[in-house]
């Protein structure tokens, strides 16, 4: 189920990556998970793939990231969603689906 | 965090990477370690699933958006490292690239400011020149009254006029100095545009009327020179030739004139002609010079300036042509038909000056673009020096890239480095350049002036200059690092890991290194030719028969009109002055002249003889009046007839002495002795003596129609040259300060120039030559040291390349002179290619120089050959070291590398 890199588009994972932090802040490791999870186990990223998503958005704007403690005393790096990103990400959603819905069509039913 | 930022914060950025990616590794391993695993196996688990620690720094660095600029840092500092490595090489290189880029830029910044700098005035674009053409090469001079006429004629346009820059004598602190001033009409600063720095300038009321505004402006180098810029000169009345004039300003910085390369000191109104005494570059026709010359009609010696923009300049020349007719008539009077006709051949055309006028430009300006393609030529062959250096190094360091390729560095990345590494060098040699540059701009100069005076040319290092050495500096970098860094692709790893980097194999036998070479050859057997044929040419004129004696005669430029003798007075001076002259010790005689022997005063007329129908060319002719020794004095040689004696004076018959030129233009034969010619049918001189030619124009030209008329028949001409002939073989130098004090003796105020030998005269009217002489053997030798070094380089390295190889042949029985001589045809064959590649050249870029040269083909066979021989003799030296060193390879050693 591991899906290799070059299945997930570069602009695809940011909108993913975005919409996990809008509900709250995560660092790198805890976000793999939580995309995991939410798939429902289809969607394993490559941690690797992850940071450079990561920090190519906190340079566009879109993320900031600070440090804080975790729960187990260690310091990581926390990326949230900025009012700049909310508003991409509202903008890439609805790009998204229109083309999802595009290619559904000319795919034709199941 | 902008990226301004992120360049700046890379280290903590970094510090930042690596601790948030091992959070996560330790973060993962403590899950695995919770699942079931050992702490080693989870840590490894956690590695395999982040996928390669390095490579993920690598890309969250990329997403960064500062590579760029980071790789280039790390690659700029890691190739001076590597240059530090390496002194020797370093420094031969930054040299080779900093005089090639220098001398470069010099000759940039001196054709420059000499060929494509605008005037500094308001829109230089529109102004033109008046200029006559039809005629020879035409010209540019008009009357006064034809001025007049014009602007009349043409209501809405702006012209002006102005005379030829003269040296007059300015008495400020009761000693007169020599200044260079010109006349200008008051309208002239307006319609430029100049403002004043101080005062104010002239204006239309300063030339009304003849001799009204006896004033004059400065120039601010002038002003700084003369009077440390004292506001207080302002107002103050200087005399100058005698006449006293009011200092009223001082004309905006960077303003001195419209002459490129001549610096004026002062600016005088026209209508001061006569009290200032300007008698230069004249054209008279029916009109006495001895009085004032702005309200003669016949005195043709202002040349108009106008500001007409392209649109209007077809109306405007309509309007002038009127004017122009009516300025014909006059000249026309009293000619006969063939004259008149080339008369009237003559029409009006508008020139444009954006650019100034410059006789410097004419001179200089082939010699300075020889000049510019011969440094373009060194350059290019230093760049080959540099590229075939830099990849006999790159492939000693085979090795050393193979291993980060193979630790994953790309081919784009190794390329970029290289090329980073050729770019450094580039501009520290660039860096190097500029210093070269500005002092090989002055030595430039300075070869330029005629000794005399340094050439005024403001060509300093400004924007446009450094923008040009920025260029150049980048292609050189460019040209001499692609290859190298194109190489680099092609190592091949396995190879090289096998090897140990010890030895270095190949297939192919680095044609491009060979290329290069040959490619040196060929320019440097351009340049070495040139330097011989330029060389040769400066020796033929100086070794040319001028028709007069050199280094025992003597001359001096004495300014007797500007010391305000009146005619009355002259007879007396003249004896005078002979008479001291004659008593210096060590001279043989003297006399006294009014054009001096070469290079001075000309006085050209035209003439009529009896019976016969002359062309232009044959009718005019040079004139100067000189006293009875003149001819033993300045050894020119008598012919047929006689020279003048005491006893031609004002009341006997008016007789003349022509040349050999002249008889023959005039009469078409040289027994001449005895005819008749003169300015008109009724005013006729006999001839009295034939004279061989003399070059008195300048060594190149051919010698012109002379005319010597006895000085004592022109009463109330003023002298401009005193000559003396020197005893024996030398002009000693006291004969010198003798004939200077001797001068001074009859009377102090006389000013002195020039006083020197004829053979330095001579000397300084082949300054363009000589200096194109000096540069080209310069390049020459230039030339041939950088193809000595590629030479050697080339050669070392393929003994080097094939070391085993020859190894092998030694061991099998082959004798070291035998080894030796396979390096030394090796380098023969390098150079047959280069020299024939260079003598194809030879025909079509050696034929670009024929203006430039003298007595010689530009395809003189013999400095072909000698050339050739030189990069031959050369050639065949530094391969002899190689070929020597191959010779003693030790076979053992030789082998055992393998």
């Amino acid at each position: 189920m591991a899906q290799s890199r070059a299945d997930l588009l570069e602009g695809t994972l940011d909108m993913l990556v975005m919409r996990a932090l809008a509900d709250e802040p995560l660092h790198g490791y805890a976000l793999v998970h939580r995309l995991k999870l939410t798939s429902g186990g289809r969607l394993t990223v490559p941690h690797g793939s992850l940071y450079p998503s990561l920090h190519r958005l906190e340079n566009q704007g879109v993320l900031k990231a600070d440090w804080r403690l975790t729960d187990s005393g260690r310091e990581a790096k926390f990326y949230r969603l900025t009012a700049k990103g909310r508003k991409r990400l509202d903008a890439d959603v609805a790009q998204w689906r229109e083309l999802s819905i595009a290619i559904s069509l000319i795919l034709g039913p199941a | 965090m902008s990226w301004i930022s992120r360049l700046f914060r890379r280290r903590s950025l970094e510090r930042d990477l690596d601790k948030e990616l091992q959070f996560h590794l330790d973060a993962a391993a403590a899950d695995f370690v919770r699942g079931g695993m050992s702490r080693d196996e989870a840590h490894r688990r956690a590695r395999i699933e982040l996928g390669g620690l390095e490579q993920v720094k690598e890309d969250a660095r990329d997403a960064r958006g500062t590579r760029f600029v980071e790789d280039w840092w790390t690659d700029t500092r890691y190739a001076l490292r590597t240059m530090a490595r390496s002194p020797g090489f370093t420094i031969a290189a930054v040299l080779t690239l900093a005089i090639g880029i220098g001398a470069n830029t010099a000759v940039w910044s001196v054709i420059d400011a000499l060929m494509r700098r605008t005037l500094p005035v308001d829109r230089p674009e529109e102004l033109v020149a008046v200029k006559r053409v039809g005629v020879e090469d035409g010209s540019y001079i008009l009357s006064h009254p034809a001025l007049l006429n014009m602007r009349a004629a043409a209501r809405g346009t702006d012209i002006a006029a102005m005379a030829s820059v003269f040296r007059s004598y300015a008495t400020i602190d009761d000693q007169p100095e020599s200044v260079l001033s010109q006349l200008v009409t008051g309208n002239l600063f307006e319609m430029l545009g100049v403002r004043p720095l101080a005062g104010r300038l002239l204006t239309p009321n300063d030339d009304v009327a003849p001799g009204g505004g006896p004033v004059v402006v400065l120039t601010e180098s002038f002003w700084e020179r003369r009077f440390g810029r004292s506001p207080s000169v302002i107002g103050r009345v200087i005399r100058v030739n005698g006449t006293p004039v009011t200092v009223i300003g001082v004309a905006a910085s960077g303003f001195g004139g419209l002459i490129v390369g001549q610096s004026v000191d002062m600016f005088a109104p026209v209508t001061m002609q006569h009290e200032l005494k300007y008698r230069m570059n004249a054209a008279s026709w029916n009109a006495s010079t001895d009085r004032p010359w702005v309200p003669q009609m016949g005195i043709s010696w202002l040349t108009l300036i106008a500001r007409v923009p392209e649109a209007a300049r077809t109306a405007v020349m309509t309007q002038l042509s009127g004017p122009f007719r009516n300025y014909q008539e006059q000249e026309l009077i009293g000619r006969d038909s063939a004259s008149r006709a080339d008369v009237l051949r003559e029409r009006l055309e508008l020139e444009p000056i954006s650019r100034g006028f410059s006789p410097l430009r004419q001179s200089f300006g082939d010699p300075l673009r020889a000049l510019m393609v011969s440094v373009a030529l060194i350059l290019l062959i230093a760049c080959a020096n540099l590229a075939g250096l830099l990849l006999a190094r790159g492939a000693a360091r085979t090795h050393e890239i193979a291993v980060r390729a193979s630790l994953g560095a790309r081919s784009g990345r190794l390329v970029r480095q290289a090329l980073t590494e050729s770019l450094t060098l580039a501009a520290i040699g660039g860096l190097c350049g500029l210093v070269v540059a500005h002092w090989s701009t002055a030595a430039l100069l300075k070869l330029a002036s005629n000794g005399i005076r340094a050439v005024p040319l403001n060509a300093t290092l400004d924007g446009r200059v450094l923008l040009f050495a920025l260029a150049i500096t980048l292609g050189a970098g460019l040209l001499f690092g692609i290859a190298p860094a194109l190489r680099v692709r092609r190592v091949n790893l396995y190879e090289s890991f096998k090897t140990g980097g010890r030895v270095v194999r190949g297939g192919h036998r680095l044609p491009l290194g060979r290329l290069l070479v040959v490619g040196q050859v060929a320019l440097s057997l351009l340049l070495v030719v040139a330097a011989g044929v330029f060389v040769r040419t400066f020796q033929n004129l100086l070794n040319i028969d001028a028709g007069f004696e050199r280094e025992t005669l003597v001359t001096a430029r004495l300014d007797v009109r500007a010391t305000g003798y009146d005619p009355g007075r002259l007879p007396g001076l003249y004896d005078r002055l002979l008479s001291e002259a004659r008593a210096v010790p060590g001279v043989r005689s003297a006399s006294l002249s009014l054009g001096g022997v070469a290079m001075g005063l000309q006085l050209i007329s035209e003439y009529v003889v009896p019976g016969r129908t002359l062309t232009r060319e044959q009718r005019r002719a040079q004139e100067s009046y000189v006293t009875p020794d003149y001819f033993a004095t300045t050894g020119i040689r008598l012919v047929a007839g006689r020279v003048f004696t005491d006893r031609d004076d004002a009341n006997s018959p008016k007789v003349v002495v022509i040349s050999r030129t002249t008889a023959r233009r005039l009469f078409g034969t040289d027994s001449v002795i005895g005819k008749r010619f003169g300015y008109s049918q009724d005013a006729l001189w006999e001839v009295v003596g034939l004279v061989a030619d003399v070059r008195a124009n300048s060594l190149r030209e051919d010698p012109p129609s002379m005319i010597f008329k006895p000085l004592a028949q022109e009463p109330r001409q003023y002298i401009t040259s005193i000559e003396v002939r020197a005893v024996g073989n030398t002009a000693p130098a006291p004969v010198i300060s003798g004939l200077r004090n001797a001068i001074a003796t009859v009377d102090k105020r006389l000013p002195v120039r020039d006083l020197v030998t004829m053979e330095a005269i001579l000397e300084r009217g082949l300054t363009r030559e000589r200096m194109v002489a000096r540069l080209a053997g310069a390049f020459g030798l230039v030339a041939l040291l950088l193809a000595a070094i590629g030479l050697y380089g080339v050669i070392s390295y393929s003994v080097a390349r094939r070391t085993n190889e020859m190894g092998v042949r030694l061991a099998l029985g082959a004798s070291p002179a035998a080894i030796a001589w396979v390096v030394l045809r090796e380098q023969l064959r390098t150079m047959a290619i280069g020299l024939t590649v260079g003598a194809l050249l030879w025909f079509p870029v050696l034929g670009l120089t024929r203006r430039l040269l003298y007595g010689l083909s530009p395809h003189d066979p013999t400095v072909l050959g000698v050339a050739t021989s030189l990069l031959l003799a050369v050639g065949l030296l530094a391969g002899l070291v190689p070929a020597m060193r191959a010779a003693r390879i030790d076979p053992i050693e030789a082998i055992r590398a393998q």
